[in-house]
């Protein structure tokens, strides 16, 4: 029963540290620093350095099949 | 070093110090602007409400919307495709992550009940984007090597001017996931830094800068392949005007997919046109018919237009609420963004989950005369079409001059319940829906849609108009003047508010507060409840 006891004491404890973690990630708005800062800049140079297909190297053209709605 | 000062604590009123810790400090005592770390618009320390409003915001809705954000993601499709469409696609990468500073802008200086409604608007507007792009995720020929899987196969993309209800006969079975309402349109709410890579692609290829944004940025993200390739065909339509058939023809040239055009009549009101675009509807379900093999189902259509219509009723209700009482617990960003979504999107089941939850806070404000907006000092009705860069303007211009919006067109334009008794009634009532688009009933519409608003004005008690000033709309270019005689012949305080829909640079968010800071000091001879948010650097801020 003690050994329970001293276990449940210790979750609740470590509950309790990481909701007063968060709490602080929350109240100082280290979520939104984090990502402005780090994030956001690390995956826009991603994104800048992505090769992508040029989609402006295809034609315009009118070869699709012709849909005929008259019943 | 600075001595330490006992004086000073002996000064400090301790009584007013607790109570201030407790209940959180009045609206005029706040220093909302003291918050802001210079140009990034982050905080140094997000707002201190009182106990029990803190306490509410970060676990009902930091916590809460951080854990439901990942519940969705897991339920709409799982930890693979979000990854791999987060790394693949700037829209998402760069605007989605920092979602919850998009709920802390539009919901700075509430308390109480407002708090709780308006968050639980925006918290049914990011489970619907999350429905959406885990669906484009999930069928992505590009994030699946090019295979085209059943996902693919079961949607429909389409321009997110057409409606959504009109697809309500394949309901379950096939999925409608509007081309641009999340790559383009919400991301200019939540991060306005992503959208402007997308006008600038398309100005790289030689289109001049003053076209409609919207249409610049709808075309661009083609332009810089950032959009999934998530369905087998498109169905794109002339709404709002006829920017949007400009922003086809480069979608149709740069995705060259089997397109059905639904052009809808500008000029409504002619009763010849209705047959017209009913008929346009039922041509496009021929069209899906005939590219997927399913026919439409009038009673799964005729079920969910019903569904649709409860959602209506209890906006109803909303407007009620708010144009004949104070007790109105939903601030003008949540109104409007919440409203234009649901009525575009079409019916699901986290509307209908989320009116529940604010039809009873709704009501206990009513019952219990609980005045959400006490420092009110004018009833706002906003007009025309909104600078998406800066939706949360309403949030700043209460806290900072108590001029509360209570209404704006956005969210009056659906106006209308649609009668499911007959097939060729509901058919009519689609077809008017449909050309009753965003930007198309009260801005492009028509001279006597735009000019509802005096009517609505009354209605909703309102005593003063801002009016939206989109620069590079010709058709609202083209009443400018109009408006400003009106204006004068009836004695009505109107701010305009210039800006270029989702592009900051035209007219930046700082701008726009000096506009109204002016007004409200030279015109109005005002003082502000709260100075500190007079002047501050957000430019390079969501």
């Amino acid at each position: 029963m003690k050994r329970v006891l001293k276990i449940l004491s210790k979750v609740l404890l470590i509950g309790l540290g990481i909701y007063a973690a968060l709490f602080a990630v929350f109240f100082f708005d280290l979520d939104g620093k984090a990502l402005f800062y780090g994030v956001e800049p690390f995956l826009n140079k991603h994104y800048d350095r992505m090769e992508r297909r040029d989609p402006l190297k295809m034609t315009y053209d009118m070869d699709k099949p012709h849909y005929d709605y008259k019943d | 070093m600075k001595k330490f000062d006992l004086k000073r604590l002996k000064n400090i009123d301790y009584k007013k110090l607790a109570k201030d810790f407790w209940y959180g400090k009045p609206h005029g005592e706040r220093r909302l602007g003291d918050l802001y770390c210079d140009k990034t618009g982050l905080y140094k320390h997000r707002e201190w409400r009182g106990v029990k409003d803190t306490m509410y915001y970060f676990n009902m809705i930091w916590l809460y919307n951080y854990g439901q954000m990942v519940a969705d993601i897991m339920r709409y499709g799982g930890l693979k495709p979000f990854i791999k469409g987060t790394w693949r696609y700037r829209w998402m990468g760069q605007t989605y992550l920092p979602v919850l500073h998009w709920f802390d802008r539009g919901l700075e200086g509430l308390r109480g009940e407002a708090l709780r409604a308006s968050a639980w608007h925006y918290r049914a507007m990011v489970s619907l984007t999350i429905q959406q792009f885990m669906r484009m995720f999930r069928a992505d020929a590009n994030l699946n090597g090019g295979k085209h899987n059943d996902v693919w196969k079961h949607n429909i993309a389409h321009k997110e001017t057409v409606w959504g209800g009109v697809f309500y006969p394949w309901a379950g079975k096939l999925q409608n996931v509007p081309m641009e309402m999340i790559p383009y349109f919400v991301t200019c709410h939540v991060n306005n830094h992503t959208v402007l890579n997308y006008i600038d692609a398309v100005q790289s290829i030689g289109l001049p800068g003053d076209p409609c944004p919207m249409c610049q940025a709808e075309a661009g993200l083609f332009v810089l392949d950032d959009m999934p390739d998530y369905a087998p065909f498109m169905v794109t339509s002339n709404e709002a005007c006829d920017g949007s058939v400009a922003s086809t023809i480069l979608q149709d040239w740069l995705w060259d997919k089997p397109l059905f055009a639904m052009p809808q009549p500008m000029q409504f009101d002619d009763p010849l046109v209705q047959e017209h675009c009913a008929n346009e509807i039922r041509e496009m379900w021929k069209f899906i018919e005939d590219q997927t093999g399913i026919a439409p189902d009038m009673e799964l259509l005729k079920k969910h237009l019903e569904s649709q219509n409860e959602l209506t009723r209890f906006e109803w209700e909303k407007w009620d609420v708010a144009a004949n009482t104070s007790y109105y617990p939903i601030n003008g960003v949540a109104q409007a963004l919440y409203r234009i979504y649901q009525s575009q999107y079409g019916d699901n089941h986290m509307w209908h989950k989320t009116d529940k939850k604010v039809r009873k806070i709704m009501e206990k404000c009513v019952e219990q005369k609980i005045n959400n907006f006490p420092l009110t000092r004018h009833r706002v009705i906003a007009w025309s079409c909104a600078p998406l860069y800066f939706s949360n303007w309403c949030t700043w211009a209460y806290n900072c001059w108590g001029l509360n919006t209570v209404i704006n067109m956005d969210s009056l334009m659906f106006n209308m319940t649609i009668r499911t008794d007959n097939e060729e009634d509901m058919l009519m009532d689609m077809a008017r829906y449909h050309e009753w688009a965003p930007m198309r009933r009260m801005a492009v519409g028509g001279m006597h849609h735009i000019f509802e608003l005096w009517e609505y004005m009354e209605k909703f008690h309102c005593d003063m108009v801002m009016m939206y000033d989109q620069l590079q709309c010709k058709g609202m270019q083209g009443v400018h003047g109009l408006f400003e005689d009106e204006f004068r012949a009836r004695n009505i305080h109107a701010i305009w508010m210039p800006h270029a829909l989702p592009d900051k640079r035209t007219v930046s968010r700082s701008e726009i507060r000096t506009i109204i800071n002016d007004y409200m000091t030279t015109v109005m001879h005002e003082e502000p409840i709260d100075p500190s948010l007079l002047e501050f650097d957000d430019s390079q801020s969501w």
